[in-house]
Parts: structure tokens; C-alpha cells; sequence
């Protein structure tokens, strides 16, 4: 299989590194990753805005089993997160026991090491989620 | 003049880690296995559509429907590759539907095959991966498994179901795919099995989902041209197509799939049948919950009910669903698994073996989706009496 692309994620830093989303301006509703088009009304009336990163855990999983790429976070807690803006996404919850993540958990993002491509290839970092610390 | 596509044959290859096949030769194992099961069908496809998702990863080739109608002696015919996600195989008998009914076909041969397991677990969890938005999700190392797992845990809490409710989903599977001569797995599991099988992602196992395998299934569609008529013959009454927001946790609600519904609903209007004749369902489980929701989706149920509600001999509501064992445990070859669940649909309404304990069908369906409805495909069958 290919190797992560460099162009693919310098592209997508917005995105991976300062969590943008699209607000609304017709239905108000917020939603991630950024799109040209509401996902809920269809209206092309949005703002590209940048989250805070601080949310609220949903829902949660333990994963234990994962592809090659990070297999050194093994296990890894997903988090179902909704954001204090209004949208949700799922990612993982670090720098906590996953026996102690739970339901209306308060967690603020993190840059962390997300994953790495082999011995050659890139070492990806990215936003992740810790237990809020305010 | 509009035509009535017929399936005028199916064929398969028991789905298994089959290391020493590569596409191709499933391919041509599963189209012996059609022409053995019928003999007198005069064989002669005009148009190829191959059903595959991940040839260029697994097998190292694109162009797959060429090199393989090549590889199957068929020359001077149309190629397609159809592709959409573990959907592919049920969105390709669609197209053969399409190109039946429009009268540009007159015989078209669907192959679905994947190869799975030439590569190691973590290589293949990869490369299944791919169904999430790979960008963003992706990214993340989110699995299918491990959104499975959020999505059950929605669920369980609020229908109010523990982890052990949902295990009868492939404690049953098991139980029925023994008989099946198509089945990966062909072993029963024990009321206590779930304890000792690994968790994938918590709360979900290993038992919750489906085994990595490779295979090929292969049916003609034909306009009547071509038919095996020793028995009975099965037409194409409808098909049905729907998609949604890939990402569940942005939808509305992200424990029922619209996408299941809206396709179930367009098949069983385009069809000439009422909707209580509908008596056998082939549904997508590639994950435990996923075979809940996909029940209530289509409305067999109400919403939260289907647990409670599946009996024993898997029937629910008076209709019976995967008597084959479902993807958990007859296979779920990526690509090719909508091709084997019309091939168990018409083996059902033959009544043939595994389902001559069942009374005569007149009509069935199979449901074939894209990760958590992300896409759904819908082809129901019904007997030409």
C-alpha cells in the first residue's frame, strides 16, 4: 500500500490542526469537516469559522485492535465529542485511564502524535482530546 | 419493447481464506459452480460487470473487469467495473437490472470478488478502513469496528439492551450457517461464547463481526433469453438505491439508516408485490448492531424493537431474514457480498437446500450497504408463475 501523501495533510492543516468547521448562517447549525454545503438545510449561506476545542464527551470506545499505522497507541478511547460550537466528531481521548472516560466528560483539544507511517514515511501529528483541565 | 430481467443463474465459491486462488481463479471457480448448478443455460453474456472494491490494493490491478472477462474466454463483450464500498455487489446487479430493462443487454453475467486475506489482519483493517471519510476519520485511525461500537453503545443505552441481548444476533448466524455450503464459518457458538472472544472495540468482539475471507459469486441476468427452466424462475421485480451523510454522528439520528429505508421502499414500490408477501430478507450485518437497525430501517419493526422481537427460527414479524447466515457468518467478501445475497434470495424462492424447511416464497429481497447506511442497495426477487 501507498505511503501517506505530504501534499494530502499540508492541504488539510486547517483542518487536522485548528479543527475549521462551517457554520450555517440560514439554519444556524454547525458541522465537521468543512463542506461547500449545509449538510442540514443544503444552503451554501456558511461561514468557515475555527473551534475553541473545548467539548463534551457522548460516547465513548475502547479500541484494541487497530491498523499497522497505530498500533503503538493501542488501546486507543474514541470519543463521540461535541463541541462547544454545536458540532460533533469522533477522535481520541488521551492523557486518561479508559476505565475513568465517561459520559459528559468535559475535554479540551491537544496536538498530539497521531500516527506514523513506517520507519520512512511521515509522522503525522493532529488534534486530539484530554480531560479539561479548567 | 421494456424487458423483465430474469436471474437466470447463480454461482459461488464457499467463502474461506482461499491463499492459493487469486481473483481470477475464484472467479472461474464461481461461474463452474453456476454452470454445474445449471446446465442447460446457454451462457453466452453480452455485457461483464464486475463487482470489487479494493482490486487495485488487494490484487494490485485496475481494469479488473477487463482482465477478467479476458481471463473467462468472453471477448467482444461490454465491461464495467462497479464500485461502492462493501456495497459494490448489490449496486452492480442494480446496473444489471438498468441494462436488462433499457434493452441494451440481453444477457449480462455480474461477477462480485474480492480478495481479502493476502495481506495481515492490521493490512486489512487498513485497507477495509477506507470506507470512512478517509480524510478526517481516517485520519484518526477510526475503524469501521470501532464506530460500529459507538453506535451499538447509542443503542443498547437507549433502547435499554445489554451486550448479551444483542448476541443472539450471531449466536443465531452460527447456528444457521452450518448448512450452508457457501458459509466461511460453519460452527455453532455457545451461549457463553462471547466471554472468551475477543474485544475489538468495546463493547463489540470478535463474534460481532464479520470474518475476513475472500470469495466470488456470479449471477446472469438475462431477459428470459436465457433460463434455466427446470425450475422455478425468478425475476427482478425492483431495485432500490439511497445514500446518506457518510458520517452517522452528523446525521439526525445516527441509529437508524434513511438510506436502508428509502432503498427498501423504492424496491418494494417498483415491484408487483404486496408488501406482506415479502417473506425472506438477505439484510448487511457486518456488525452486530448494524443487523438491528438495518430491521428497523426497512420497517420490519418499530424502532428499538427488533432485539425483543427476532425469534429463534429468524423470523421476525412473520418474515425470515438470512437463513444463510448473514455476512457474520457465511462471509462478507467486500465487493462480492451483494452478489452472493441475491444468489441465497434465489435459492430461497427455488427452494432450495438450507431453505426447504421454509414454506414456499413468493417473494424476498436483498440489502446491501456501505459502512452505517452510508449507501444502501435494495434488489428484490420475486417467482414468475
Amino acid at each position: 500500500m501507498f505511503k501517506d501523501s505530504v501534499p494530502k495533510y499540508w492541504r488539510l492543516r486547517d483542518v487536522v490542526y485548528r479543527l475549521k468547521y462551517i457554520y450555517c448562517r440560514d439554519c444556524g447549525k454547525s458541522s465537521f469537516p468543512p463542506r461547500s454545503k449545509c449538510p442540514y438545510c443544503g444552503s451554501s449561506n456558511i461561514d468557515h469559522r475555527y473551534s475553541k476545542g473545548n467539548g463534551v464527551v457522548e460516547e465513548y470506545t475502547v479500541m484494541y485492535q487497530s491498523e499497522a499505522r497505530y498500533q503503538d497507541y493501542q488501546p486507543i478511547v474514541f470519543g463521540v465529542i461535541r463541541l462547544d460550537e454545536g458540532f460533533r466528531i469522533v477522535a481520541p481521548i488521551v492523557d486518561v485511564d479508559p476505565n475513568s472516560v465517561e459520559e459528559g466528560m468535559r475535554v479540551e483539544a491537544t496536538l498530539r502524535r497521531v500516527r506514523v507511517d513506517g520507519s520512512t514515511g511521515l509522522i503525522q501529528y493532529g488534534i486530539k482530546f484530554r480531560p479539561s483541565r479548567r | 419493447m421494456i424487458q423483465q430481467p430474469i436471474v437466470a443463474g447463480f454461482g459461488a465459491v464457499r467463502i474461506d481464506r482461499h491463499f492459493g486462488m487469486s481473483s481470477i481463479d475464484l472467479a472461474v471457480e464461481s461461474l463452474k459452480d453456476l454452470e454445474s448448478r445449471h446446465t442447460d443455460i446457454d451462457l453466452a453474456p453480452d455485457t461483464v460487470i464486475v463487482s470489487s472494491m479494493h482490486p487495485e490494493i488487494m490484487q494490485e490491478q485496475s481494469g479488473i473487469a477487463g482482465v477478467m472477462a479476458d481471463y473467462l474466454d468472453l471477448k467482444g463483450v461490454r465491461v464495467y467495473r462497479v464500485e461502492s464500498g462493501e456495497a459494490s455487489g448489490l449496486a452492480a446487479v442494480n446496473m444489471a437490472y438498468t441494462l436488462i430493462r433499457s434493452g441494451l443487454s440481453r444477457s449480462t453475467l455480474v461477477i462480485g470478488v474480492e480478495k481479502v486475506t493476502e495481506y495481515p489482519t492490521s493490512m486489512i483493517t487498513r485497507a477495509y478502513s477506507l470506507i470512512e471519510d478517509s480524510d478526517y476519520k481516517g485520519f484518526y485511525g477510526v475503524t469501521p469496528a470501532a464506530e460500529a461500537a459507538l453506535l451499538a453503545k447509542i443503542y443498547m443505552k437507549r433502547y435499554g439492551y445489554s451486550y448479551q441481548d444483542l448476541y443472539k444476533w450471531p449466536y443465531l448466524m452460527h447456528s444457521t450457517a452450518t448448512t450452508n455450503p457457501y458459509a466461511q464459518l460453519k460452527f455453532r457458538l455457545k451461549d457463553t461464547s462471547y466471554e472468551k472472544s475477543p474485544i475489538i472495540s468495546d463493547p463489540l468482539r470478535l463474534v460481532d463481526m464479520f470474518p475476513y475471507g475472500d470469495g466470488a459469486a456470479c449471477i446472469v441476468v438475462s431477459d428470459g433469453s436465457a433460463v434455466d427452466k427446470r425450475d422455478a424462475v425468478i425475476a427482478i421485480a425492483g431495485v432500490g438505491a439511497s445514500s446518506d451523510i457518510v458520517d452517522p454522528f452528523v446525521r439526525s439520528d445516527p441509529v437508524f439508516f434513511d438510506a436502508v429505508k428509502n432503498s427498501f421502499n423504492q424496491a418494494v414500490a417498483m415491484a408487483d408485490v404486496n408488501r406482506d408477501q415479502i417473506k425472506y430478507i438477505e439484510l448487511h450485518d457486518s456488525f452486530t448492531p448494524y443487523a438491528y437497525i438495518a430491521m428497523e430501517s426497512m420497517g420490519l419493526v418499530e424502532r428499538g424493537a427488533s432485539v425483543r422481537s427476532l425469534s429463534d427460527d429468524l423470523t421476525i414479524n412473520g418474515t425470515y431474514v438470512n437463513l444463510s447466515g448473514g455476512l457474520k457468518a457465511r462471509g462478507h467478501p467486500w465487493g462480492a457480498t451483494g452478489v452472493y445475497q441475491v444468489g441465497e434470495v434465489f435459492r430461497a424462492l427455488r427452494g432450495e437446500e438450507q431453505y426447504r424447511s421454509i414454506d414456499p416464497i413468493y417473494a424476498g429481497l436483498a440489502q446491501n450497504m456501505n459502512g452505517p447506511g452510508a449507501q444502501s442497495y435494495t434488489t428484490l426477487l420475486r417467482r414468475v408463475d
